[in-house]
């Protein structure tokens, strides 16, 4: 894993060098000078970590989690957190919040409902009173609810 | 000098400034504690409240609030491994490793001690610093603050894990964090750079929600999939019980606390350099201390030597950062920029007239700083115990209230959707980044200070050809960054010699 | 019963309706971060806008900085919703983005409502008084170059002198990259620049401190700076002071408020007279007096014929002038 991660990170680092470099040919020597001093050896550098990666057969100290559940819960993490997001984009960041905590207690945390339910209503009431009324942070509505014409 | 030195300490004990302080500092540790809000966000905010007070008054709650959001923003970044503030993300390598093993008192105790000797040494510094500040401040021109900049960059080698691997892959974090600042539109050539075709970028990525991305994200993934609370399922009665190791380990380590004290004190002086950069460099100072390789490796998994460095460097900042804005008014940081406008709001023209004329109100500001964080400390140290506990808290509560945190955090800044994406991209790579074994404050440092290096030289070039290169503070500051460079390499040598040996 | 209720609702709704702005809250939109020129105003205003909107609303303040306030603009063009709830300030060289087709405009200045101009500032050229040089004249005759700071392409700091440099000839050396105007203050303080360009009350300070000496204004008169020779009377052709006087030209919106497009001829009327009262409001003129803010009154309709007039220039001028004036801060 250790090896793999350093791999697909040096391999993203090259490209993201390279098309730096090719970008950067066509602009006055002010603007390109630096991404080329930069960009260069920051190319070589992720070369020699891709070649590092491959060559190294060293394996990792074993974990106290098995490395697929590892795995698995890491993609459920990953999952909680994106959903979230699309919560916030298409329902608006107040319901959002709530809707989110709710599920997150019931679904992933396995705590009883009533408790999921006030533990989602305080902080509701913590961001929106904070947030909303006493610091007059706007947030916009979410599509989904513009589109059915609540905004 | 000493009357004023006496006057501004009265004015700060008048009933009035003194409850608009404290009520500044109660206002400041629910900011600095929050990550979702923004220590410069909420100083815009009470603004308009300033127009109907007196000077002192006014400088007695912004400071108040202002210098003290850094010592509760440790507190979350110990805690929850979610910086706190944008300028306390490096104490998390360490704070919330010590967390984790369970250690959070012990961790708060040295970063409450740290920060308080940080802010008495800033606030020390503000005060001596006045007859001599304008001197110095213009001996620093543009190339020697290029050449702090490649000192800080410089700062990349101590930031890398040991052996010849990690320093590559410390260069490329920090290469890569280089890159990253050159987004956005070149001041030179007025070049959209690495923009594509998006607006958000084309003033370059935002701090915050990069180091949130980089810090929080991959810190709620690896709760999650522990499933225990952060320390690790310890019952709360040990967690708390280390605050008085964490106060004599302050003591312990004096040397180094002071010293990473000056260190924030004098970037803080630097008009710039930016708010982030001290933490880092004093992190990375720290981390010099250690004596053996074996050391070396410690930091990163608990060494309270990362926590006591960027806890003082922290705080002695705003001291130093007054300095600046005060004399020139040339802010270092969004807060300080913020806290200029207080000054024309209230009349006050920051320039020789501060160090003159307004000098007994100047010092009321030294008095605020150090009285504020005498005040947090102690109102942190009652409630320790309270704030340790939280990390036995299961963590089926805690993810959610984090999240939801967080993700405010990042879009409250600029009001955009982007910022939370940027967030999400850099938790990927964060995440990555620890799988990989990859440091992440290299990457940070670069970023940061990609831009003031590019600026900077440039201006040095155009102004003096060649001739800045000979200039005495440039020579000092060259030779730091080899030294800087050159000292953890010389210590694996010598480490390895002796173990031959 | 019922009938009661209806009596009621009689009474109640023409007064709902002169109150349009009960229980609401009002937004201003700042493309800036907060602490700058443009919020410090907008933030002002803020406080006393409720007084004079009936209902006394609310009156918050969004920052939404990003792309130069390009988002911001945007965002008031397409997205805020004409119920007269949403206002709007941003950069004032928005006419030169929109005109010199910048890539993400998405909006047509001329379709908003515009409310009005919160003040109007001219930009000065001014170097450090140690210097011989005390006319404009003398620095075009200038034997060294004279060396000015600036942040970047886009900012007035950077534009204005190119304009002298590049159309009357001053000789000017243009060092650029700083962070800021205050950075660039210090870099004078230094020595290692010997001037800069910006707007007259930012530069105020530093000329009654008597650091720098103002040499040449741009065309509009502000006052204070009246007495300055203008740009324009040194152009040596008509092309020459028509591209000058089109870079000055959005300076007389400096603070631009406008409303959604679309927004309802009423409401765009209260808002207007709301804030016509508030910056003649004495309480306001005091404070910003003191937090040295210039603010002075331009009627929306005035404003937006400026604007039209700006975004009318023809093809080949538009061309030439952006040979040198690119849009930024």
């Amino acid at each position: 894993m250790h090896n793999r991660a350093s791999l697909i990170l040096s391999s993203a680092v090259a490209l993201f060098a390279a098309w730096g470099l090719v970008s950067a040919m066509s602009w006055p020597l002010k603007a390109k000078l630096f991404p080329l001093v930069v960009g260069i050896p920051l190319l070589c550098l992720a070369i020699a970590e891709i070649i590092y990666s491959l060559r190294d057969k060293s394996t990792e100290p074993p974990r106290d989690i098995p490395a697929d559940v590892e795995r698995h819960r890491s993609l459920v993490a990953a999952g909680w957190i994106l959903a979230f997001f699309a919560a916030i984009v298409l329902l608006g960041f107040d319901i959002a919040v709530a809707v989110f905590v709710f599920l997150y207690l019931v679904i992933q945390g396995k705590e009883r409902w009533i408790f999921s339910a006030i533990f989602a209503a305080a902080t509701w009431a913590l961001f929106y009173g904070l947030f909303d009324r006493l610091l007059h942070l706007p947030f916009p509505a979410g599509w989904l609810l513009e589109l059915l014409g609540f905004g | 000098m000493l009357d004023a030195f006496l006057q501004g300490l009265l004015l700060v004990l008048q009933w009035k400034a003194l409850a608009f302080m404290l009520f500044g500092v109660a206002l400041g540790f629910w900011v600095g504690l929050l990550p979702g809000l923004g220590g410069a966000t909420t100083l815009a905010l009470m603004l308009p409240f300033v127009y109907t007070m007196q000077p002192a008054e006014a400088f007695a709650f912004l400071l108040g609030m202002h210098s003290v959001v850094t010592t509760t923003g440790d507190i979350t970044s110990i805690l929850f491994g979610v910086p706190g503030e944008a300028t306390t993300a490096a104490i998390i390598l360490d704070g919330h490793a010590m967390a984790k093993k369970g250690q959070a008192g012990r961790a708060l105790g040295a970063a409450l001690t740290a920060s308080l000797i940080g802010a008495l040494i800033g606030a020390a510094a503000l005060a001596l610093a006045i007859p001599v500040v304008r001197p110095l401040v213009l001996t620093f021109g543009s190339p020697e603050l290029f050449m702090l900049a490649i000192v800080g960059l410089a700062f990349i080698a101590s930031l890398s894990a040991q052996g010849a691997r990690g320093m590559v892959r410390g260069f490329l974090a920090g290469g890569l964090g280089l890159m990253l600042a050159m987004i956005g539109q070149d001041p030179q050539a007025g070049v959209a750079r690495y923009t594509g075709d998006s607006l958000y970028l084309s003033q370059g990525l935002d701090l915050v929600p990069v180091l949130v991305g980089l810090f929080a994200i991959p810190e709620i993934i690896e709760l999650v999939v522990r499933g225990t609370s952060i320390a690790g399922g310890l019952p709360s009665q040990r967690v708390s019980s280390g605050a008085l190791e964490g106060v004599k380990d302050a003591f312990r380590h004096i040397g180094l606390t002071l010293r990473c004290s000056l260190i924030g004190t004098f970037i803080g002086i630097m008009p710039g350099l930016g708010g982030s950069v001290a933490q880092w460099l004093a992190y990375g100072h720290a981390s010099q201390s250690a004596k053996t390789p074996a050391e070396r490796e410690g930091f990163g998994k608990g060494d309270v030597r990362g926590v006591l460095g960027p806890g003082a460097a922290c705080n002695s900042k705003e001291g130093g950062a007054l300095i600046p804005t005060i004399a020139f008014g040339v802010p270092g940081s969004t807060a300080m920029a913020i806290l200029l406008g207080a000054f024309f709001l209230l009349g006050l023209v920051p320039g020789p007239d501060m160090l003159s004329q307004h000098l007994a109100l100047t010092f009321s500001m030294v008095w605020t700083i150090v009285i504020a964080n005498v005040v947090t400390v102690a109102v942190c140290f009652l409630l320790l115990n309270r704030l340790a506990a939280l990390t036995t808290v299961r963590v089926s509560l805690l993810v959610p209230v984090v999240l939801v945190l967080v993700f405010v955090g990042s879009y409250t800044a600029n009001s955009q959707y982007a910022d939370i994406v940027v967030t999400l991209v850099f938790g990927v790579v964060g995440w990555l980044m620890v799988r990989a074994g990859w440091a992440r404050a290299p990457l940070v440092l670069g970023l940061v200070l990609g831009k003031i290096a590019e600026n900077y030289l440039y201006i040095s070039v155009d102004r003096y050809a060649a001739a800045w290169l000979g200039r005495p503070v440039v020579v000092v500051l060259l030779v730091c960054a080899v030294a800087v460079i050159a000292y953890p390499a010389i210590q694996g040598w010598r480490a390895k010699r002796a173990a031959r040996a | 019963m019922k009938n009661i209720f209806f009596l009621v609702l009689l009474c109640v709704a023409p007064l709902a309706a002169a109150q349009p702005y009960a229980g609401k809250t009002v937004t201003i939109i700042v493309g800036y971060k907060p602490g700058g020129g443009y919020d410090a105003t907008a933030r002002l205003i803020a406080q006393h806008l409720p007084k004079y909107l009936p209902g006394k609303p609310t009156v918050i303040v969004q920052n939404m900085p990003g792309a130069n306030s390009i988002i911001a603009v945007n965002h008031l063009y397409n997205i805020a919703k004409p119920d007269g709830l949403t206002l709007g300030t941003f950069n004032r060289n928005m006419p030169i983005a929109q005109l010199t087709g910048v890539k993400g405009v998405k909006f047509d200045l001329t379709k908003f409502a515009w409310v009005g101009s919160a003040a109007s500032e001219t930009t000065v050229l001014a170097i450090r008084t140690d210097l011989p040089y005390k006319t404009f004249e003398e620095l075009r005759k200038a034997p060294k170059p004279v060396v000015i700071g600036a942040t970047g392409p886009g900012a007035n700091t950077y534009d204005f002198p190119l304009l002298l440099k590049e159309l009357l000839g001053a000789n000017l050396k243009i060092v650029t990259g700083y962070s800021s105007s205050a950075d660039i203050m210090l870099a004078v303080e230094r020595g290692e620049v010997d001037g800069r360009a910006g707007s007259w009350s930012s530069l105020l300070p530093f000329i009654e401190r008597k650091l720098v000496r103002p040499v040449v204004r741009a065309r509009l008169r502000e006052s204070g700076a009246e007495r300055l020779p203008s740009d324009e009377s040194f152009a040596p052709n008509p092309r020459a002071k028509a591209i000058l006087a089109l870079r000055s030209a959005p300076e007389a919106v400096a603070r631009p408020y406008v409303m959604p497009p679309r927004t309802p001829e009423s409401l765009l009327r209260l808002m207007r007279e709301a804030f016509a009262s508030t910056l003649k409001d004495p309480a306001v003129m005091a404070q910003a007096a003191k937090a040295k803010l210039e603010l002075n009154y331009l009627p929306g309709d005035e404003a937006l014929q400026v604007l039209r007039e700006v975004l009318s220039q023809p093809k080949e001028m538009v061309d030439d002038f952006g040979k040198y004036v690119k849009f930024g801060e």
